[in-house]
C-alpha cells in the first residue's frame, strides 16, 4: 500500500462523508477524487482479492445478488458496488468504502458489477490478479449509446483482453457473448439452458440472426428467448457449446418462482428459484456456475437458490394503503418482453400503468416499443380495469398499445407522478407498474412521499 | 373483412428490422383492417422473390452495418431487376434509413471506395464523420399539396444527395434530415417514400400512412380509401412536437 495510495482512500471516504452530510445521492464522485489522486488506485486495492465481473446487458444486477449470496453461502466475506454506479468511479467508491483507514479491503471478495462499455476501464490493472468474469448476454440496449449489437460485444471484449489468466463463465445460448471464448483465458465455462423456456416466444425478434464468423444465417435447435437457444451454423459450424451448468426442465412455474432440474458438472439437482420470470433463469445458473466455482456444495446452492428474498429481479412489492403496487423495471425488448411473460401468467385484474422516459439513461430512441410483443399480452390484459400511460413518452406507450389491440375505452394518459398516485391508492386495487429506468427514479422519488420506501438499487 | 385486401411485402424483414420496423408493418395493417379491409402481409428474405408477388406495398426498414455487405449481394443477385421494375410501375415503397440508402446509386466510405446500391433512384450517400442523431421533425408535402409535419428519430452517419428527378420529402424543421447541410429530407420519385426516420414511422404519422395506402388502394381499385381517426396518433405526434419546442 503505497502512501499515496492511502491518502486516496482517505480522500475518497472524506468526500463521501460530505456527500453524506450534505445529502446528495451521488455515489460515483468520490471515485473521481481518488482516481484524481492516484489513477491506479484499483491495482492497490485490489492487490490480494478475488475479483468477480459481472457484465452483459440483462441481469447484472440480480445476477450479483444471487453471487453475494452464494460468496456469503460458502462463509467468505465480499462487498459489491451499488447496481447502477457501475462505471469506472462508481466501482472505486465502492472500493475505497470497503477499504479500512489503513487503505485496505479485509473482504475476500470484490464482486463488480460492470457495464459493458466500463469494464475496460475498470479491470485495467486486474491483469495478474485472480478474477473470475461472468458475462450474462448481449442484447440492443440503448441502440443509441452503443450503435451496433456487435459494438456491446467489442467493448465487452476489449475489456476482458486485458485479463489473460482470467476464469471466464459464458451463456452458452448467447451466440454474441459465447464468441468471446477465443479470448486468452485460464478457465472457461458455460452455462445455458437445455430446452425451450415456454411456447409461443416470437422466433423473428433476434438481435443475432447471422453468424459472426461468417455471415450465414444461425439455425435453431430450440430458442428459449431473443436470440437464445440451440443455435448452430452451417456454413462454418460455429455452435452452441454444451454448458457445464444446464438447465434442464422447469418442472413447475410457480407465482414468482420455478423449480427447475438442473445439471451442475455432471450432477442432477432439483431447486427451487426463487425469481420470478425465466429471464431470471439465466441469472440463477451463472450464479450458480459461480457456487459451484467457489466450492459450494450442490445442496448449499440449492438452498441459495430457494432462499433468495422476492425482491429481487427487478420487482418490488409496494402497498400504498389497499393498492398493492408491483414495480416493474424495464429497459430494453428482450426484457421487456420477458415482463410481458409474466404478466401473462399473472392476468391481472386491477390496473397497469406503463411508464416511458426518453432520457439518456433510458434510451434517447423510443423505437424498440415496437419490438416489444404487446400483441401477446392483448387477451391476458383484457380483464384489467384501466391502463395508465406515464412519463415523457406516455402518448407514444398509448399508441403502441393501440396498435396492439387493446382495449383504448380503459386508456387514461397521466403525467403527473402526484396525481397518479392519489389516484392509484384511492383505487385500492392490485396495480402492475412497468417503468423505463428515470421513470421509476421520478415515480418512486414521488411515492416516497406517500409511504416510506427503502433506497432504490435498481432492482 | 371485404374481399378488398392489399398486399404488403416486407423486403428483408429478418434484416432490415433493428428498430421497431415491423411498427409500420402493424400500422398499415391495421389501418386497412379498422376500414374493414384485408390485409396479406408477404415477409421476404435471401433468395428468389416470391412468385406470389402482386404487392401493393413494399417496405424496406434499416439495419445494421454487420449485415450489409450479404445484403447487397442479395439484392443484385435476386432483387434488383424485380425492384427497379417495381419503382418505375408506381408501386408504392415505404424505405427507411438503410433501406432508403440501398435504394440509392451507391454508398461511398470516407476513403473514396465505393459500394454500389440499386440505383433505383437517383440519391447517393457519402459517409459524414458526425453522427446525424435526435428526434426531429419535418415539413412534408403531400401528393394532393396539402402540408402537414413529420415527425421522428433519426440516426445515422451517412450523408444523402439527391440528384436530379428526386424531390426531397420535406423540409427540415429540427433535427439533420439527409445531410445535415441542405434542410432536405428524405426522397420522393414515382410512389417511392424514403426517409432517414427510423424505426416506427408510421404509427404517430397517421396521415403518412394513411397517404401510402390511399394510393396503393387507388392504384388496385380505382377508388378512395374512407376516412378513419387519428387522435391517438395525432396526440402522440403533437406531444413530441410540443417538446421539441
Amino acid at each position: 500500500m503505497s502512501a499515496r495510495s492511502t491518502f486516496a482512500v482517505w480522500a475518497g471516504k472524506i468526500t463521501t462523508k460530505i456527500l453524506k452530510l450534505t445529502g446528495s445521492g451521488g455515489t460515483s464522485l468520490p471515485g473521481k477524487v481518488v482516481l484524481k489522486i492516484c489513477p491506479d488506485i484499483l491495482a492497490h486495492l485490489a492487490k490480494d482479492m478475488k475479483v468477480i465481473c459481472v457484465t452483459g446487458t440483462n441481469g447484472k444486477t440480480t445476477t450479483c445478488h444471487v453471487i453475494r449470496d452464494m460468496i456469503e453461502a460458502s462463509g467468505k466475506t465480499v462487498f459489491c458496488n451499488d447496481a447502477g454506479a457501475n462505471m469506472l468511479g462508481g466501482v472505486v467508491s465502492a472500493f475505497v468504502s470497503a477499504a479500512g483507514m489503513n487503505g485496505k479491503v479485509k473482504t475476500d471478495y470484490a464482486l463488480l458489477e460492470c457495464d459493458e462499455a466500463a469494464l475496460k476501464s475498470i479491470v485495467e490493472h486486474f491483469g495478474k490478479l485472480d478474477v473470475t468474469a461472468v458475462v450474462t448476454n448481449v442484447f440492443r440496449d440503448q441502440l443509441d449509446r452503443y450503435g451496433e449489437v456487435l459494438t456491446t460485444v467489442n467493448k465487452i471484449r476489449a475489456g476482458l483482453k486485458q485479463l489473460p489468466e482470467v476464469k471466464l463463465v459464458l451463456n452458452a445460448d448467447c451466440s454474441l457473448t459465447s464468441s468471446l471464448s477465443d479470448l486468452p483465458h485460464k478457465e472457461l465455462y458455460y452455462f445455458g439452458v437445455n430446452a425451450p423456456l415456454y411456447e409461443g416466444t416470437s422466433k423473428d425478434i433476434s438481435d443475432a440472426v447471422y453468424c459472426l464468423h461468417c455471415k450465414t444465417k444461425y439455425k435453431y435447435h430450440y430458442h428459449t428467448f431473443g436470440h437464445l437457444g440451440g443455435f448452430y451454423c452451417d456454413n462454418c459450424g460455429y455452435k452452441r457449446t454444451e454448458p457445464q451448468v444446464a438447465l434442464s426442465k422447469v418442472i413447475e412455474w410457480k407465482d414468482g418462482s420455478e423449480v427447475v432440474e438442473m445439471d451442475v458438472f455432471g450432477n442432477q439437482v432439483k431447486a427451487e428459484v426463487m425469481l420470478p420470470g425465466g429471464y431470471n433463469l439465466y441469472n440463477a445458473l451463472a450464479a450458480t456456475a459461480i457456487g459451484h466455482l467457489i466450492g459450494l456444495a450442490d445442496n448449499d446452492i440449492v438452498s441459495v437458490l430457494g432462499g433468495l428474498s422476492t425482491h429481487f429481479g427487478r420487482m418490488e412489492e409496494v402497498m400504498l394503503g389497499d393498492s398493492k403496487l408491483h414495480l416493474v423495471l424495464v429497459k430494453n425488448p428482450a426484457g421487456f418482453n420477458e415482463v410481458v411473460q409474466f404478466l401473462i401468467q399473472q392476468r391481472p385484474a386491477g390496473t397497469i400503468v406503463f411508464g416511458l422516459n426518453d432520457n439518456y439513461a433510458d434510451g434517447k430512441d423510443i423505437s424498440w416499443i415496437y419490438d416489444v410483443e404487446f400483441e401477446r399480452l392483448t387477451e391476458a390484459a383484457s380483464n384489467a380495469e384501466h391502463f395508465y400511460f406515464t412519463g415523457k413518452r406516455a402518448y407514444d406507450m398509448q399508441l403502441r398499445l393501440k396498435y396492439a389491440d387493446f382495449n383504448t375505452e380503459k386508456f387514461h394518459v397521466e403525467k403527473d407522478y402526484k396525481t397518479l398516485i392519489t389516484m392509484l391508492k384511492q383505487q385500492g386495487q392490485e396495480t402492475f407498474l412497468v417503468l423505463s429506468y428515470t421513470c421509476m427514479l421520478e415515480f418512486r422519488d414521488k411515492l416516497a412521499e406517500f409511504v416510506p420506501l427503502a433506497k432504490y438499487s435498481k432492482e | 373483412m371485404s374481399e378488398k385486401c392489399l398486399h404488403i411485402c416486407h423486403l428483408y424483414y429478418d434484416i432490415l428490422n433493428l428498430y421497431g420496423d415491423n411498427g409500420n408493418i402493424r400500422t398499415l395493417e391495421k389501418r386497412l383492417n379498422w376500414r374493414g379491409i384485408d390485409s396479406k402481409v408477404s415477409r421476404v428474405t435471401f433468395g428468389p422473390v416470391p412468385e406470389d408477388n402482386d404487392y401493393d406495398i413494399i417496405f424496406i426498414g434499416g439495419g445494421q452495418d454487420f449485415e450489409q455487405e450479404i445484403l447487397v449481394k442479395d439484392l443484385f443477385e435476386y432483387k434488383a431487376d424485380w425492384l427497379k421494375g417495381e419503382i418505375e410501375k408506381g408501386t408504392v415503397i415505404l424505405a427507411i434509413c438503410g433501406g432508403y440508402q440501398m435504394l440509392g446509386k451507391y454508398y461511398e466510405a470516407a476513403d473514396g471506395t465505393r459500394v454500389d446500391f440499386l440505383g433505383g433512384i437517383n440519391v447517393y450517400t457519402t459517409a459524414g464523420d458526425k453522427r446525424m442523431i435526435g428526434n426531429f421533425v419535418y415539413e412534408y408535402t403531400g401528393v394532393s399539396g396539402e402540408q402537414f409535419s413529420i415527425v421522428g428519430f433519426e440516426n445515422h452517419n451517412g450523408q444523402t444527395w439527391l440528384g436530379d428527378g428526386v424531390e426531397p420529402m420535406g423540409t427540415i424543421i429540427k433535427g439533420f434530415g439527409n445531410n445535415g447541410d441542405d434542410k432536405t429530407e428524405g426522397a420522393r420519385y414515382k410512389n417511392v417514400f424514403a426517409t432517414y426516420s427510423h424505426g416506427p414511422l408510421l404509427p404517430k404519422n397517421a396521415r403518412l400512412a394513411d397517404e401510402l395506402l390511399s394510393i396503393a388502394y387507388e392504384r388496385k381499385y380505382n377508388e378512395k380509401l374512407t376516412e378513419l381517426e387519428h387522435d391517438m396518433e395525432d396526440a402522440a405526434h403533437d406531444d413530441i412536437i410540443k417538446q421539441l419546442g
